[in-house]
């Protein structure tokens, strides 16, 4: 999909641009495994640094790399964390195991990384002793690359970095073959877990085998699904684009505004908050006005995206000022955020009308022209209810 | 000291579910099935699974992952395995012969005493989930023995007591028939039919290059430390004729014959297999795709 605009031939701009998507695929993952911001990022800095004291051949550490990166990029679509999952305890557990192999397809589907990337995410939660998941392998049956992100994701996810040291030598010989582990400890006095920050392998990514456009929208379309809005992105990114050419938005506009489209909804992976909310109403303004925040936030800090972080931020924004997080007023909204919010709420209300008998149903164009200079700019309005009519 | 093996089999059964799928295959026999735990995996994916092996042990864990779909341990149960039962005669001196040579005397001891206690469960599916656990345990005093400053020293009761609350988390249904049965290949194939056949060809000498944490822990169970795996496989179909290749290929071959009427047959090798093995599937059936995600996973996937 040509969701950007030309390189002019440029082969280091089409990397680039997959590197970002990458990473942000790798926060988004992170996002529906309910981690932390940035967990991916050190997860894969850590797997580097550790793999190169495992031994592992030098061709596969930016592998290694990657795949820290991607580590729970499977996590989207887990029936244990999609939105509304009623799954009881001990099923949802079974599921959250399915992760490390779901992020493999994902991996291996993806052209541009390397390949070895899909097994190292699959084994990365695999124990010495057999007791690991998904596949139950055992001893040296599982491959060092993978040992090596299993050693990062424990580093990550302690409080204190002695806290990782403490329970990889208590689990030597159970969790972690006591070689590694011993390899481990090395590492970790040498270097007193201090590494350099990520920054994305770009030599080792084949761009020819992937558009980072078509990613994003892979990426969309999954977060729609794991929401359970299927399809939600694509309708936005219809409307708002057709809005935006009918406004007279210049390409840069244009260009941010597709990529926030696709990457709104990323804020509110896990976030179990009702969805159905009518967005027309108070009531919720504040949780919309947090997940904005929290989807611009996985777009700032790379360049290819950084353009639409904030027009996500001020999504929850309202017309009269009266909106959310920062207030702003009419013009001080950027354009690209006054039309994806009317279209978002266009969306959201088109799919709830349908779903009402229709003797009480009032057209979503009715309904959003009467939040026309309240909520939403009246322009935007208007331009986005002819964008619907059109496609309709 | 016991030599613990470098390479160890690598079976992924995501992977082979992954295939499966792909050819829409619901019901699976693998007749080599080794530690079901591959099986397991593809049950709890809604796969029908039906195992075979000559091990009994292999069997008994499967009755406990792969046949069980509601029995687990609960704490008073694993509580009257891990330690000795007051008022039960026990035999302490079972495995005297190990003792000194791979494992302590309280080692030996506790191997006895589990022995006994595992035999007075109530259910088959209770006996295969505590043999898996205490299989575990056993490998990790073998990995010990190895590198004994490497590891935590943990109380024999504490570890089993850990490794057999473990198992329960594999206790899953899928609402289908699953089996496993003690038997050589060719009965396996016989009795049972399925839409995949999973067939993962023992290596030649095979016998000779058995990890010992598998056949030692058939040892354990047959209540024997003398056991050596001639006993369990001479008249079996590899066990006999494991050091000719000749009548290896024709047994790979008749084994493929036999397996004519299964829609699929995945046949799992590794590179440095691949051109013994390569050869005698395609003369068995006409369409085979070679799928090799890596150089210790080939899959050569038969179709009808």
């Amino acid at each position: 999909m040509a969701l950007f605009q030309e390189a002019d031939g440029d082969p280091r701009v089409a990397l680039d641009r997959l590197a970002d998507v990458l990473s942000y695929y790798g926060a988004v993952g992170d996002a529906a495994a309910e981690l932390a911001f940035g967990f991916s990022l050190r997860k894969a800095a850590f797997a580097r640094s550790i793999a190169e004291a495992l031994e592992v051949e030098a061709p596969l550490l930016d592998a290694v790399a990657i795949a820290g990166l991607m580590h729970s990029v499977g996590a989207l679509g887990n029936p244990a964390l999609v939105r509304e999952s009623d799954l009881p305890e001990r099923l949802a557990t079974m599921e959250r195991w399915d992760i490390p192999a779901a992020g493999a397809r994902v991996c291996a589907a993806i052209g541009a990384i390397p390949e070895h990337v899909a097994d190292i995410v699959r084994w990365q939660s695999e124990a010495w002793d057999g007791t690991g998941f998904p596949d139950q392998l055992r001893w040296n049956g599982i491959p060092v690359p993978s040992v090596a992100l299993a050693l990062a994701d424990r580093l990550v996810r302690a409080n204190e970095p002695e806290e990782a040291l403490a329970s990889i030598a208590e689990e030597a010989g159970r969790s972690f073959a006591p070689t590694h582990a011993r390899a481990f400890m090395l590492w970790f006095h040498r270097s007193g877990a201090e590494v350099e920050p990520f920054t994305f392998p770009r030599s080792t990514l084949r761009s020819e085998f992937s558009d980072p456009g078509d990613l994003l929208l892979d990426i969309a379309d999954r977060i729609d699904r794991h929401l359970g809005v299927a399809g939600r992105a694509r309708n936005v990114l219809r409307l708002s684009e057709a809005s935006a050419h009918a406004l007279g938005c210049n390409a840069g506009e244009i260009e941010a505004l597709r990529i926030a489209a696709l990457t709104f909804g990323a804020g509110e992976l896990g976030d179990a908050f009702e969805s159905t909310l009518d967005p027309l109403v108070r009531l919720g303004l504040e949780r919309r006005a947090e997940r904005a925040v929290a989807g611009a936030r996985l777009l700032e800090g790379l360049p290819t995206v950084a353009a639409a972080a904030p027009l996500v931020a001020a999504r929850a924004e309202w017309f009269d000022g009266t909106g959310k997080p920062a207030g702003l007023a009419r013009d001080m909204i950027p354009i690209g955020a006054r039309i994806l919010a009317t279209a978002i709420a266009y969306d959201a209300i088109d799919i709830d009308t349908r779903a009402r008998p229709a003797a009480r149903r009032t057209t979503a164009g009715e309904r959003l022209d009467g939040a026309a200079g309240t909520h939403f700019d009246p322009r935007v309005v208007t331009a986005v209810l002819d964008a619907a009519k059109a496609h309709a | 000291m016991i030599e613990l093996h470098e390479r160890t089999r690598r079976i992924s059964p995501t992977r082979i579910h992954e295939i499966l799928l792909r050819y829409g295959a619901k019901s699976l026999v693998d007749p080599f099935m080794g530690l079901p735990t591959h099986l397991n995996y593809l049950k709890r994916h809604g796969i029908a699974v039906h195992g075979g092996d000559v091990l009994e042990w292999f069997v008994r864990v499967g009755e406990g992952i792969v046949v069980n779909d509601l029995t687990i341990l609960r704490d008073h149960e694993v509580a009257e395995i891990v330690e000795m039962i007051p008022g039960r005669i026990y035999a302490l001196d079972l495995f005297k012969a190990w003792e000194g040579v791979f494992f302590t005397e309280e080692q030996c001891v506790y191997l006895g005493v589990w022995f006994d206690n595992v035999r007075n469960l109530r259910s088959d599916g209770q006996t295969g989930l505590a043999i898996l656990g205490l299989w575990r345990v056993f490998c990790y005093w073998l990995q010990k023995a190895q590198e004994p400053d490497e590891m935590p020293d943990l109380p024999p009761s504490e570890l089993a007591w850990y490794y057999i609350r473990q198992t329960e988390r594999w206790v899953a249904s899928n609402m289908r028939r699953n089996t496993v049965r003690q038997s050589d290949v060719m009965q396996t194939l016989e009795r049972q039919r399925a839409d995949a056949l999973l067939f993962a060809p023992p290596p030649r000498n095979a016998l000779h290059h058995a990890d010992p944490r598998i056949w030692m822990w058939e040892a354990w169970w047959q209540g024997n430390p003398y056991f050596t795996l001639e006993h369990a496989y001479r008249d079996t179909l590899f066990g006999a004729r494991s050091n000719d290749p000749a009548a290896y290929q024709r047994s790979i071959a008749g084994i493929l014959s036999e397996a004519g009427e299964y829609p699929l047959l995945i046949v799992t090798t590794n590179e440095s297999r691949l051109g013994e093995i390569e050869p005698i599937v395609r003369n068995a059936r006409a369409k085979v795709e070679c799928y090799a995600p890596n150089d210790s996973e080939i899959y050569l996937i038969a179709t009808a």
